[in-house]
């Protein structure tokens, strides 16, 4: 009885994101522009490598990873951090306030929708494609059971963070700023834009230290993984899992509290 | 009635710009976080560009600093747009609001009248990173400081800018015609990135696609090239200034017949 | 008078395509889609003289503001012919926009983050306004009304009452021959209302300009028009004198009872005896409508007084309200 609601909420996302038809073409047209400029520009940095692996990644190995790390990220980007600093600034946020459900819940589950339409439209043809056209160099096995865990936790990691960075639109009226910075440090450090395999090992250290790592990097690496025993991806599962519980937490205090401040100063 | 000549509209656009900064520095707040912002954004950048080809000699015959110079240069390229079309981006919602037809009153150029109502003064950053750029790959690959490499830089900048510019322009006039045009106007944004690589990197098809259907070589490596390798330039490098002009003017009647267009679906 | 608007059969056409309902419809809008034909304005023929004061009324998507866009060139009539001081708006929107300005209800159209006066330093510019024009107007606007708490003020903080003075202002600046308003006094408190209709009334008679107001609200009429011009989905209904119209239902009055008992209750009885009037009825008052050429006010009051006990009684002669209310109705005219 309990899920209805929030299924009513996802039903609602589906219609909503379904309007957009011709949005979602050029979504699928920009996609495969950037995966083209990919595929180019990693083939010309292998050529100059003199072929073979760098940094133990070999070609396919990369392409795989970064076309499946878009297709992520087109499943995973809710602009969530827009739409509470929009709400914020236009003052829906109280109607949502009202709502019987906590609002870091509502915004979640009203954004499945768009979670459920992005999966089947991208990034499962996408899945597929790479699977069928790298011959089979994408293991199937009992990596995607880990693999599909380690994304749900990346979802809930990633929507934290967005739900941090969006409570600060509260105390400024900056979106765009806070919103640029957040993920442009996020795609960065979290190995959206270039394999964490590529990076400095003096820089992996720091990346390593951070959850945003979590989000795309180690999902992808354990999708890449052929047959994992369970000890291999464990350390891997649990660092995520720890971040996810970790920021989950933190974000609901920071919410709160930050809720508690504004209504007292009545900003 | 005077007649409204260049002069006319480029005081009335300086007048509008020292308007917009002073009301801008009553937001300040807003404005210091936006620029952060956006050095974050080139600071990414700028790492993302080390990571990949810190290891390598040379990509499809491009010495690392020959490639940091195209970097630089797409960077100074964008920043027209970046600074004096930014209202572009509201335009999707001025449309949704109904709000767009409050510009169609005045006695002067829609267009020109629209855009000059919003001076994004963070692009500044942007400017001052592409001069640092280009200034140090400039140094470092010895290329001569003589008044015609410098006037040819600036003759063929500005050509470039315009391609973005149209870009832009035609991008976010989609949304006269689609809803949720925001993917239109983020894939052009996109461009901005793929643009500051060699076409030789590309195949054969790719590069007639990006030389003569989506101009995106146009923004940094045709117009470069006149800088960066005069012996061996094209007859599209000669061509590119005007190329830029001719589309800028395509794209801005585009805009003009959406707004046209606009006004006929009622509200 | 010199005819300074002319519009001949205009009629305007929109396509607007279907949408169907709930997920499955949302799926088929995705592959067909189709459309339907809207007439927004439908055969209108107005002439307007320098200086009048026109009311434009109709009910919402009656076609007003589609009227507004192609008499401000921003609009191009499906057919028929528009004269705007001489010149087709359309085919010279810029030309056109110097001699009209145009307040649209709540969407202002100063800079949000400027003080009002660097607004109109900018609005200066854009219309080439000479320092002489632009001292008097200011001049003009001093001894009309208080502006100098408004000049220094950023737009953005201020009350929708000030913004609506202020756009109004800024619409007269330049001293155009014709200004539209939509919807002035929309939202806005009775004291402000009464401000902003004497500073209207008074630009008109100072500067000769033609106004043009779409309103719903009869006040606005009833202080500022003597002409007005009535459409329904696109169709012209009336267009004259609001004094001709008034003597069209003069035979009207509305006698106001209070009774005893509830109100609604008594007043749906009261209707269903007198078919002949309409009834209403609010918190207070059951307003009657009676036409006396039919029957007369007397006669309804004694037949009611048979059955109900009046404790109260007070007779109307008809407002613009009810007429336009009578014509929105039963297109009587």
């Amino acid at each position: 009885m309990k899920l209805r609601k929030y299924f009513a909420l996802t039903r609602a996302g589906i219609i909503e994101s379904l309007h957009f038809k011709l949005g979602m073409f050029v979504m699928v047209i920009g996609n495969l522009l950037y995966l083209i400029l990919v595929y180019f520009l990693w083939r010309s940095i292998y050529a100059s490598a003199g072929g073979g692996s760098v940094n133990g990644m070999t070609f396919t190995d990369t392409l795989i990873y970064l076309v499946l790390a878009t297709a992520l990220f087109n499943f995973m980007e809710m602009y969530t951090v827009w739409e509470i600093g929009r709400n914020i600034q236009s003052g829906k946020i109280v109607l949502d306030l009202l709502k019987p459900m906590s609002y870091r819940r509502y915004l979640f589950w009203s954004y499945s929708g768009g979670f459920v339409t992005q999966f089947f439209a991208t990034f499962l043809p996408t899945f597929i494609a790479v699977t069928v056209l790298t011959h089979g160099a994408v293991p199937l096995g009992i990596n995607l059971l880990w693999f599909a865990l380690s994304v749900v936790l990346a979802v809930m990691i990633n929507y934290s963070i967005d739900f941090i960075v969006g409570t600060i639109c509260l105390f400024t009226e900056s979106i765009w700023g806070i919103n640029i910075m957040k993920q442009v440090i996020v795609l960065l450090l979290s190995g959206a834009t270039i394999p964490l395999a590529f990076f400095p090992d003096s820089l992996r250290k720091i990346v390593d230290c951070l959850p945003f790592q979590s989000i795309y990097n180690a999902p992808l690496t354990i999708l890449l993984q052929a047959d994992p025993t369970p000890a291999e991806v464990l350390p891997t599962v649990a660092v995520q899992l720890l971040w996810a519980v970790g920021l989950t937490v933190v974000s609901s205090l920071f919410w709160k509290c930050s809720l508690r401040q504004i209504t007292v100063n009545g900003g | 009635m005077k007649r409204k000549g260049f002069r006319f509209y480029l005081r009335i656009y300086f007048k509008i710009l020292a308007q917009d900064l002073k009301s801008k520095m009553s937001y300040r707040a807003d404005f210091i976080i936006s620029t952060v912002g956006m050095i974050f954004t080139n600071i990414a950048g700028f790492v993302s560009f080390w990571i990949m080809f810190r290891n390598f000699p040379s990509i499809s015959g491009y010495s690392y600093h020959e490639m940091l110079f195209l970097y630089g240069f797409s960077l100074l390229s964008v920043t027209p747009t970046q600074c004096m079309l930014d209202n572009n981006w509201n335009l999707r919602q001025q449309v949704y609001s109904g709000d767009f037809i409050k510009y169609c009153f005045r006695p002067i150029n829609l267009f020109f009248y629209y855009e000059s109502e919003i001076f994004d003064a963070k692009g500044l950053g942007q400017l001052a990173f592409g001069i640092g750029t280009l200034v140090y790959a400039w140094a470092k690959l010895g290329l001569a400081v003589t008044p015609l490499a410098v006037l040819k830089l600036l003759v063929f900048l500005a050509g470039a800018s315009f391609v973005m510019a149209a870009l832009q322009t035609a991008a976010a006039a989609s949304c006269f015609w689609i809803e949720n045009s925001f993917y239109v106007l983020d894939l052009a944004f996109r461009f901005r990135d793929y643009a500051k690589y060699p076409i030789t990197i590309f195949s054969p098809v790719f590069r007639f696609i990006f030389t003569y259907i989506i101009p995106i070589a146009f923004i940094a490596y045709y117009p470069g090239m006149m800088v960066l390798r005069p012996s061996e330039v094209s007859l599209l490098s000669w061509l590119s200034p005007l190329i830029g002009a001719v589309f800028f003017y395509l794209a801005y009647r585009f805009w003009m017949y959406g707004a046209s267009k606009f006004n006929s679906t009622g509200s | 008078m010199d005819e300074i608007i002319r519009i001949n059969h205009i009629t305007k056409e929109f396509r607007v395509p279907d949408r169907h309902e709930g997920l499955r419809g949302s799926i088929r809008d995705l592959f067909s889609r189709s459309y339907h034909t809207v007439h927004a304005v439908d055969d209108i023929s107005i002439s307007i003289a320098q200086g009048e004061i026109v009311g434009y009324l109709g009910p919402n998507g009656a076609g007003k503001s589609t009227t507004i866009k192609m008499m401000a060139g921003v609009l191009e009539p499906t057919s028929g012919e528009i004269l705007v001081n001489g010149c087709v708006p359309y085919k010279n929107r810029t030309r056109n926009a110097q001699n009209i300005g145009v307040v649209f209800g709540q969407r202002s159209q100063l800079w949000w983050a400027l003080p009002l006066v660097e607004s109109f330093r900018l609005l200066k510019d854009i219309y080439q306004i000479t320092d002489a024009q632009y001292d008097e107007m200011l001049a003009l606007y001093r001894s009309l009304v208080d502006i100098e708490p408004l000049l220094h003020k950023p737009v953005r903080q201020m009350s929708l009452g000030q913004r609506t003075l202020s756009d109004i202002l800024a619409a007269f600046l330049h001293d155009p021959k014709i200004v539209f308003l939509d919807e002035p006094t929309i939202g806005l408190d009775v004291s402000m209302k009464a401000k902003i209709r004497t500073l209207i009334h008074e630009l008109n008679r100072r500067k000769n300009t033609t106004v043009i107001l779409t309103t719903h609200d009869m006040g606005d009429v009833d202080a500022l028009c003597r002409r007005i011009v009535i459409i329904d989905k696109g169709k012209m209904l009336y267009d004259n004198d609001i004094e001709h119209l008034k003597k069209f239902f003069g035979a009207y009055r509305t006698l106001k009872l209070r009774v005893k008992g509830d109100l609604s209750e008594q007043a749906k009885r009261i209707a269903a005896e007198l078919p002949e009037c309409s009834v209403s009825a609010n918190e207070n008052w059951i307003s009657v409508l009676v036409n006396e050429d039919k029957q007369k006010v007397i006669s309804v009051l004694s037949q009611l007084q048979k059955s109900y006990d009046i404790r109260d009684m007070q007779l109307e002669e008809i407002s613009s309200e009810d007429v336009i209310k009578r014509i929105y109705e039963g297109g009587v005219v």
